[in-house]
């Protein structure tokens, strides 16, 4: 383990909570502060499982191995100290919290990570929020809609960043974030993880996605390839060139190679 | 068994005059009956007698009057006396008989006995039966022992179930082996002949493991201008993963009191769907009881009823979830024209243990008079938490934009509004396509919908 | 035949809090009911004999009818109400000492951030509120805007005719058994009259108006809206009440004329010994508007239905409930729209909680007479369950005899979903944080309605109630 790494990800494995059925088959990484990395694979493949076991998610039991943030193990933390930790997951599908708006969320949110008996100041948190808004081209009233209630899948990913840049979190965890947007949407979105690195470049970012397209606006400094619940290759960003121009085929023979014969049971269930 | 057609057993009461309910009725019936069927007759007649008559003051019978409906002095059993099996049939009833050719078997039942039985010599190979009850209670004495008016509906379920269990003179019982899957329904057609009689019927059906079978029975009659009986109680039983179809066509002459008990039984991962079709009879009551008690069970229940003139439907409806695991979704849908009233009381109960349970239920009426009346009580009882249940309840008049785009498509008011109605109401038999249900249920709404 | 018990007056408490009263000595009836207690009542109360009768009367029809088998469970009440007092002289209620007051009740008190003076009177052992002078000042703007706001006994006392014109024809003695009760031994609650055409901004508060006499056990309230009036009226807190009294049972009559708009404002947050069984209703004449805002927290057992019957053309009517049932509550409450006339408009909208092994009910009733063309109703109900031991259910009945009518009824039922709490988990929220946002949530349609220091109250009451359900 390096002392210089914000996340050190070693030999985790992890399976469906109420099932046997193992996704991660131990998965080796590790983040310096302030890099992005990218992990691709396909369906299946358990990237999206490794964001959600990162942030502490019930229906996942971890079965081996360990995940150091901060120089701190935190796979026994719940999931809100995690996020007080630092972490931040962006959902491939946010939650809708009808009647609850997105202002009186975020200073909730905000109010956790305060002591006992702070109050955040209500006068400063709506300037804060306005002034993140306008960082990130958005309409004032957006705050004060109910969280992704009745949100296009545009709106939901925007409210993922705008909590980003809200709650300023060390590590975000995005999964799947470019999923399901159009180019116009996925623009916004990048520029808006790109703002929030050229005001903090010490954020460190783990974008999970599927697709090399994200990557022509966000610029990773490493690119992950995970099949069959653990990563099969890593390199830079020319790794997820060779993908886009050849596709995951080559490596789902190689992994069938390797005699992971559980990968097929996977994709069925995480498809 | 014989795969032949034929007549059920003799008569068990012989007397000339046609008898009163009351004990000494109870008492013919079981005249040769063994004894576990006597005690079990009997043991219903005291329930019966203990039994008040429902009231309006009680939440189930809130919209009927039974006391105006029926008067148990009045009725008398309808008498034995069975038409021969190739002699002259009513029309109505030989018409009805001929729409359901294709079929696995059939039984006709006239004034509550079964006077013809056929079956389908591959399926009776198998194992399946199909006979009258009467026949069973010497052929098949465990079946019954276990399963008639016992678990499924005892006689404490209420005044007219008990009454049922007291005075069944006949009635049908489909068994289907583990594993036999069934590909035509089985149709019984129920004549009724005597104006003024009570005529008390049971249906009896248990689907084994892994079987699979559809049971598709109509009641008919002419009209009549005495008050009349007739009474149904309904077991159906789903054994593990069996898949069972339960049909009702309900057309009788007005002065019919229908009173039908219905109630499933679908153990796990079976799946058990009703269509109740009321169309005819002065008076209609259905209580239909599903019991989800495996884990992955399911239940469709549909109704539809469409009342002119003075006719008057009661549904009561309730879906026990009691295991975890287990759906059920229920729509009824009614139209009501003239004077014609309808009632829909509805609960959904999830028992404490029955987590994940998923539960629908609609009413939806359409008004189509100035004086018809529809009442709607769709209620919930949810003791679990982690449950998907809604229920929702409408009542409405035509959508005056869908007959505004027909007309100005040239239709005439009356073929616009009877292309809403059946509109309305086929949806309802889209959710269960069965062969020649749909097509007769659609001509008996048309020609209903003629005198609008 | 029962006597009077007359106990001494609370000279240590009248003292303190400067309480100016010229009886010397408190009125207390004998436990139990009887045509004596009630003729003492009256007596006491200096009535004109015809309200005597009208008691009376009622009284023999509360004998005559059978206790609800239908709603909650009622099976302990006939012993209760053999115990209770029917009649207690306000200041009576002060005998009680602040340390008599259960410790749980305090601390809630205490968390809910409610001054002193306000905890005493929430507790029932002091009268003194500070708004007086708030009251005063409103109180000269309402008279001379010619606005009648008293406590019901002055009313009847100072308004004879008005009064007699209108009392119990909304609710008549015989609508119920406990509205027979109420008619026999009514004491305290508000009577309001708003002129032709006189818009209130200010909402009236029972509040205001407790140091005269506290919201009784028996309260009965007649309200009166005159043509083309506007008025808000606003009783009970969302702070618990604390009382040693185990039964209420209060009858609200509204009268709206023709273009009136009126909303009555009640939160009810009872400690859980009480049954609390309230009928309420408004009589909506030609395009004037209802509206019933309900919170139900409190009580053991609440059965409340307000109601509105729609019987002129275009009258509206509203009705949204907010009913919490925690361990050991009952809450069965819900609406009853009754609609007379054509184009008359009404929705119900309910929100229930049930937690631990409470049990939340609606009940409502949509009845559509012949003749009322066009009529339109919508209810909407929406249960969240917070644990497996809970437990809720739906009741509406819905009766329709005109062809010309929309009606529809939809329910949900849901619980807090593991996903929900997860996402809000992930952004730094504890479970219990998490789950009282999500409860906030579910009720913001109809919190929002509430005056803000109600809503504020609540959101706190809710984040207390969710400590400890996390289990």
């Amino acid at each position: 383990m390096s002392d210089t790494s914000i996340l050190t990800i070693t030999g985790l494995r992890a399976k469906v909570a109420d099932e046997d059925l193992d996704i991660l088959m131990g998965v080796d990484l590790e983040i310096r502060p302030g890099q992005i990395h990218t992990i691709m694979g396909p369906n299946g493949s358990g990237k999206s499982t490794l964001a959600k076991v990162l942030a502490g998610h019930p229906d996942y039991e971890v079965t081996g191995g360990d995940v150091v943030f901060n120089g701190q193990s935190i796979l026994d933390l719940e999931p809100n100290e995690r996020a007080l930790a630092g972490m931040f997951l962006a959902f491939q599908y946010p939650t809708e919290i009808p009647g609850v708006s997105i202002a009186n969320f975020l200073r909730t949110a905000l109010q956790a990570r305060l002591e006992d008996g702070e109050e955040v100041d209500l006068f400063d948190f709506q300037e804060e929020l306005l002034d993140r808004m306008k960082l990130l081209d958005m309409d004032p009233a957006f705050a004060e809609r109910p969280v992704n209630d009745g949100f296009s899948g545009g709106e939901k990913k925007r409210n993922e960043i705008l909590q980003m840049a809200v709650l300023r979190p060390t590590l975000a965890l995005m999964d799947e974030t470019d999923s399901g947007l159009d180019i116009d949407a996925l623009q916004i979105v990048a520029n808006g993880v790109n703002t929030l690195r050229e005001e903090n470049p010490d954020m460190t970012v783990l974008l999970i996605t599927h697709y090399q397209r994200m990557l022509n606006y966000i610029k990773p400094d490493a690119v992950h390839v995970m099949v069959g619940g653990r990563i099969v290759r890593s390199g830079g960003p020319e790794v997820a060139i060779a993908l886009e121009e050849q596709g995951y085929a080559d490596w789902k023979e190689q992994d069938k190679d390797e005699g992971q014969e559980e990968e097929q049971q996977q994709q069925v269930v995480t498809a | 068994m014989s795969s032949s057609p034929r007549a059920a057993e003799a008569p068990v009461a012989e007397e000339d005059t046609p008898s009163s309910l009351d004990e000494s009725a109870v008492e013919s019936i079981s005249r040769g009956a063994p004894s576990w069927l006597s005690e079990r007759r009997r043991h219903a007649w005291s329930v019966f007698e203990d039994t008040p008559l429902p009231s309006t003051r009680s939440e189930e019978w809130r919209y009927t009057d039974v006391s105006r409906v029926v008067d148990f002095a009045d009725l008398r059993l309808a008498p034995d006396g069975m038409p021969a099996e190739n002699g002259s049939r009513p029309a109505g009833l030989t018409a009805a008989m001929e729409e359901d050719l294709a079929a696995s078997g059939h039984a006709v039942l006239v004034d509550g006995n079964v006077v013809h039985v056929d079956l389908d010599p591959a399926l009776e190979e198998q194992g399946v039966i199909l006979t009258s009850l009467r026949t069973a209670v010497n052929e098949h004495v465990g079946l019954l022992e276990e399963l008639l008016a016992t678990e499924v509906l005892p006689p404490e379920e209420g005044k007219f179930q008990a009454l049922n269990a007291a005075l069944w003179s006949d009635g049908v019982l489909l068994y289907v082996p583990p594993n036999v899957k069934l590909d035509l329904p089985v149709r019984a057609t129920r004549w009724l002949s005597h104006a003024g009689s009570a005529v008390f019927a049971r249906t009896l059906i248990v689907a084994e493991p892994g079987s699979q079978v559809s049971y598709v029975e109509e009641l008919l009659s002419e009209d009549f201008d005495k008050r009349t009986l007739v009474s149904s109680a309904v077991e159906v039983v789903a054994r593990d993963g069996a898949q069972i179809q339960y049909v009702s066509v309900q057309r009788l002459g007005r002065g019919v009191f229908c009173q039908s008990a219905q109630r499933t039984l679908a153990h796990r991962d079976s799946k058990l769907d009703t269509l109740n079709v009321n169309l005819g009879a002065s008076v209609t009551r259905l209580d239909l009881n599903a019991q989800l008690l495996g884990a992955g069970a399911h239940s469709e229940m549909l109704g539809l009823y469409f009342g002119d003139q003075d006719q008057h439907f009661d549904h009561n409806t309730s879906q026990d979830h009691v295991a975890p695991d287990t759906g059920s979704d229920l729509l009824y849908k009614g139209a009501l024209d003239d004077r014609a009233q309808a009632a829909f009381r509805g609960i959904i109960r999830v028992h404490p243990d029955a987590q994940r349970t998923d539960a629908y239920q609609t009413n939806r009426n359409l008004l189509l008079s100035d004086e018809c009346r529809a009442n709607s009580l769709p209620n919930l009882e949810i003791q679990a938490d982690d449950v998907k249940c809604s229920h929702g309840a409408t009542v409405g008049q035509l959508d005056s934009e869908a007959l505004f785009y027909l007309l100005s498509r040239g239709l005439s008011r009356e073929q616009a509004e009877r292309l809403v109605v059946l509109g309305f109401l086929g949806d309802v038999m889209a959710r269960l396509p069965l062969g020649g249900v749909v097509e007769k249920v659609t001509r008996a709404i048309e020609r209903k919908l003629e005198h609008v | 035949m029962p006597e009077n018990e007359l106990v001494e007056g609370l000279g240590l408490d009248e003292y303190q809090y400067g309480f100016i009263d010229d009886e010397a000595h408190v009125f207390r009836t004998r436990p139990g009911l009887s045509e004596e207690v009630v003729r003492q009542i009256s007596k006491h109360k200096e009535e004109p004999e015809w309200m005597l009768e009208f008691r009376l009367k009622a009284l023999k029809i509360y004998e005559s009818k059978p206790m609800p088998t239908w709603g909650g469970d009622l099976s302990d009440l006939e012993a209760t109400l053999d115990e209770i007092y029917f009649y207690v002289k306000p200041q009576d209620q002060m005998e009680r000492s602040w340390d008599d007051v259960p410790s749980n009740i305090k601390n809630t008190f205490e968390r809910l951030g409610i001054p002193e003076a306000e905890q005493k009177l929430l507790a029932g052992v002091g009268a003194q509120y500070e708004s007086e002078m708030v009251y005063h000042s409103l109180k000269e703007e309402w008279a001379s805007k010619g606005v009648i706001f008293d406590s019901i006994e002055d009313g009847l006392k100072n308004h004879p005719e008005i009064f007699r014109e209108h009392f119990a024809t909304v609710i008549p003695a015989a609508d119920n058994k406990f509205a027979a009760l109420n008619s026999a031994v009514w004491s305290g609650g508000s009577f309001v009259y708003v002129p032709k055409g006189v818009e209130l901004e200010t909402p009236l508060q029972a509040y205001f108006r407790v140091n005269q006499e506290r919201m009784g056990q028996f309260e009965r309230t007649m309200i009166i809206m005159e043509e083309g009036s506007q008025a808000h009226y606003i009783e009970g807190c969302t702070a618990p009440v604390y009382s040693t009294d185990s039964f209420h049972s209060g009858v609200i009559e509204i009268i709206l004329k023709k273009d009136s708009r009126f909303r009555y404002t009640t939160i009810q947050n009872w400690s859980n010994n009480m049954y609390n069984l309230v009928t309420q209703r408004a009589v909506v004449n030609e395009n004037a508007t209802m509206e019933w805002l309900d919170g139900n927290l409190g009580s053991k057992l609440t059965m409340k239905y307000p109601s509105c019957y729609l019987v002129g053309e275009g009258a509206h009517g509203d009705i949204m409930s907010i009913a919490y049932a925690s361990d050991g509550q009952h809450q069965d409450t819900g609406g009853k729209v009754v609609h007379v006339a054509p184009n008359t408009t009404s929705s119900i909208t309910s929100k229930s909680i049930s937690k631990g092994n409470g049990r939340s009910s609606y009940r409502g009733l949509c009845k559509v007479y012949e003749g009322a063309n066009n009529a339109r109703s919508n209810v909407e109900c929406d249960a969240l369950l917070i644990n497996a031991t809970a437990r809720t259910d739906t009741y509406p009945y819905i009766e329709i005899e005109e062809k010309q009518a929309t009606v529809g009824h939809e329910a949900t039922v849901s619980r807090i979903g593991d996903t929900q709490l997860f996402y809000l988990m992930s952004r730094g929220l504890t479970k219990e944080e998490a789950m009282a946002l999500i409860v906030r949530g579910f009720i913001e349609p109809i919190a929002k309605e509430l005056p803000l220091e109600y809503a504020v109250e609540l959101n706190r009451l809710i984040e207390l109630e969710m400590e400890g359900s996390v289990g």
